[in-house]
């Protein structure tokens, strides 16, 4: 741990101080699958599927910056009953949904040194909305509430200008949300975070990085 | 109590029309509010009069001030923009909020009540919550509930050699019976000579729905009538054995459509010959449902036999009936009936009511002649669990474990056993197949 501390004191004292003040907006797409798998595989079939959203970054200081962001996934299935893991999943034809939507606040670091790409680094939290809505012939099955977790990501940014490309591959857990009731109950999961693959498109506003001092030898004066 | 107080009109022409005057509309979902109106909430200590030029100053038709504190439902005039509305009233000094005004309705499930004549006779029905069941459920006739009883009058028939005349019973309406066995006296014609079985079958599938006579519980399923027992609701091992293993080989177009065995017959002793056969029908996915017994001992074979779903029985007032049989064997009970008593007031004999062979007629050695009667015994409640087992496989359900299991977790634990444990008089409790029907959602289980 010491020296993971001691190698980003080392980067962020040698960044550049190029991008502070740099304000980006982000338009997010990729993949999340959930930890609780095999609940969500009971009950929708699969524990992965498409998300989006979007993020606004900020940089604050020598590569260091703050970002806010919302992505929204959503499962569809049915309802099941099972009477042990393992057990046959019986499949009942109720539709049933789940919609995770978590609003990702980071703080992270930007290593800019090189020309093309940007690899960066973040922790924060992930503010989780869960919603499940269900209906059995007019009556409701329905569960809202918010949970709070963690979430660290790692990506790279490409391009220049303002308009450039990313892709970020992070894991969030948001642990003691579910699991007191329904399937989730039954495999005893109760995370309602997973981890994410997204591409990014992001358009960058701001300060706009001084340009690089080219490397000259030093080579005495004939 | 009522709640509106102040009426009072607002003329259109003494309104200050800013129709647009917002410049962001925050806009609502059409339909989940009632339009042309806005609720305006004041601040406390507003006076009527501040309210009044507040409403007067929008296009406001009418308002109507609640007496039970300082909010108004505000009636826009026609074409009046509700969004636009409350964008200006919250902007208004002395307002707290402004908000449509959203609707708000019952949640109602949907439930099945039907029109047969006698049905209000049905408390057994109503105990196992059987119309909100039906809202769910009613039932698949690519289920069928294998009957092993003194057979079922389910057919018009005359016995070429006796000449002996069976009916079928007058509520089938559109039962779906499927072609069964007479094992007790070898032929294909398994009719009722004693009644039970038709009792039995009705309590099950009695046709339902159509204005006439009594319900069944599983209406929409099939029934597979399997004659074992004799004229005296007597019969053999032998001729069970054959009869479960009848039942679990019956196919029809490929398909084997029998998922559950309903023995409402029990015997002091136990047969290795008939456990073998029911071992054999649980192996090959039919849940084997069993009447505990009606000597208020211990439970008898084969309900006490852990793979069969032992049954006992309840009155009107869910008390155990006082001639059910009990024990750690005992996995469910059921609506089974008293008909000494009228626990529940309601000036009927608590008898678990269904069509069957008129009793006085089968003395006589009739089998045309049929009523509306009232019998008791975990024989009666062993049908509701077989006919909510059907009910399950009809939603989907396929392995005997998961019914048994959601039919048990689900039941209504009794006579002070614990939530999710049981007790020898009672097991898990009274079923409740409206509860075991919807299954789990993600992290929501039913209610």
């Amino acid at each position: 741990m010491r020296r993971l501390l001691a190698a980003v004191a080392l980067l962020a004292a040698t960044a550049l101080p190029s991008a502070a003040g740099e304000l980006a907006v982000e338009a997010q797409v990729g993949y999340f699958g959930m930890t609780a798998e095999q609940s969500a595989k009971a009950v929708f079939g699969s524990s992965g599927g498409l998300t989006f959203g979007g993020a606004v970054r900020y940089d604050v200081w020598r590569g260091v910056f703050v970002s806010g962001g919302l992505r929204t996934f959503s499962k569809d299935g049915e309802r099941v009953f099972l009477t042990s893991p393992g057990a046959p999943i019986q499949k009942l034809g109720f539709p049933v949904s789940v919609r995770l939507t978590p609003i990702l606040l980071s703080a992270g670091y930007r290593y800019a040194h090189w020309k093309w790409v940007v690899p960066y680094a973040s922790v924060g939290a992930a503010i989780t909305a869960y919603s499940e809505k269900s209906d059995v012939a007019g009556q409701s099955f329905d569960q809202d509430f918010t949970k709070t977790g963690f979430v660290g990501a790692i990506g790279v940014e490409t391009g220049h200008g303002r308009l450039r490309g990313g892709v970020e591959v992070g894991y969030s857990t948001v642990s003691n949300a579910i699991g007191f009731a329904g399937i989730s109950k039954i495999y005893g999961e109760d995370d309602i975070g997973g981890f994410h693959v997204v591409g990014k498109v992001i358009l960058v506003f701001g300060e706009k990085p001084p340009k690089r001092r080219p490397w000259r030898p030093n080579f005495p004066k004939p | 109590m009522a709640a509106a107080a102040t009426l009072w009109p607002v003329r259109a022409d003494e309104v200050a029309l800013e129709a647009g005057s917002s410049g962001s509309v925050r806009m609502f979902p059409r339909g989940a509010h009632r339009e042309g109106e806005v609720i305006v909430a004041f601040r406390d200590g507003v006076s009527e009069l501040e309210m009044e030029r507040v409403l007067r100053s929008g296009r406001t038709r009418r308002a109507r001030r609640s007496s039970f504190g300082p909010r108004v439902l505000a009636e826009l005039e026609p074409g009046a923009s509700v969004a636009d509305e409350v964008e200006r009233f919250s902007a208004m000094p002395g307002v707290a909020w402004a908000e449509p005004n959203g609707l708000v309705w019952v949640e109602q499930a949907t439930t099945f009540t039907p029109n047969d004549s006698l049905y209000r006779f049905q408390w057994n029905l109503k105990q196992v919550n059987a119309e909100r069941t039906w809202g769910i459920q009613k039932g698949q006739s690519t289920v069928a509930v294998a009957v092993l009883d003194t057979g079922v009058a389910f057919e018009d028939y005359t016995d070429p050699v006796t000449r002996q005349v069976f009916r079928k019973a007058p509520d089938w309406g559109d039962t779906r019976f499927l072609p069964g066995y007479d094992f007790f006296n070898g032929d294909t014609h398994p009719n009722d000579d004693e009644g039970h079985g038709t009792h039995v079958a009705s309590t099950i599938a009695e046709a339902t729905n159509n204005n006439a006579g009594m319900a069944g519980l599983a209406f929409g399923c099939a029934i597979l009538p399997v004659k074992v027992l004799g004229p005296e609701g007597v019969g053999s091992f032998f001729d069970v054995a054959d009869g479960i293993d009848f039942a679990v080989a019956f196919t029809e177009n490929g398909q084997r459509p029998v998922k559950v065995i309903n023995l409402s017959l029990s015997s002091p002793s136990f047969s290795q010959t008939a456990k073998a056969a029911i071992d054999r029908a649980v192996a090959a996915g039919v849940l084997v449902v069993a009447a505990a017994g009606n000597t208020g001992g211990s439970v008898r074979f084969p309900a006490d036999q852990s793979n069969v779903v032992g049954v006992g029985a309840l009155n009107a007032v869910k008390e155990l009936a006082f001639y059910s049989n009990r024990g750690p064997e005992l996995d469910l009970v059921a609506p089974g009936g008293d008909c000494e008593s009228d626990d529940d007031h309601d000036g009927t004999l608590d008898c678990v009511f269904q069509q069957t062979l008129r009793f006085a007629a089968v003395q006589q050695g009739r089998y045309d002649d049929f009523c509306y009667c009232g019998l008791e015994g975990t024989s009666m409640a062993t049908p509701h669990v077989a006919a909510a087992a059907a009910l399950l496989y009809s939603q989907g359900f396929t392995d005997v474990a998961s019914v048994r299991a959601a039919l048990e977790q689900t039941a209504e634990r009794l006579g002070g056993a614990p939530a999710g444990g049981r007790n020898n008089a009672y097991g898990n409790g009274l079923i409740r197949p409206a509860a075991a029907l919807p299954g789990y959602g993600f992290n929501v289980s039913s209610k």
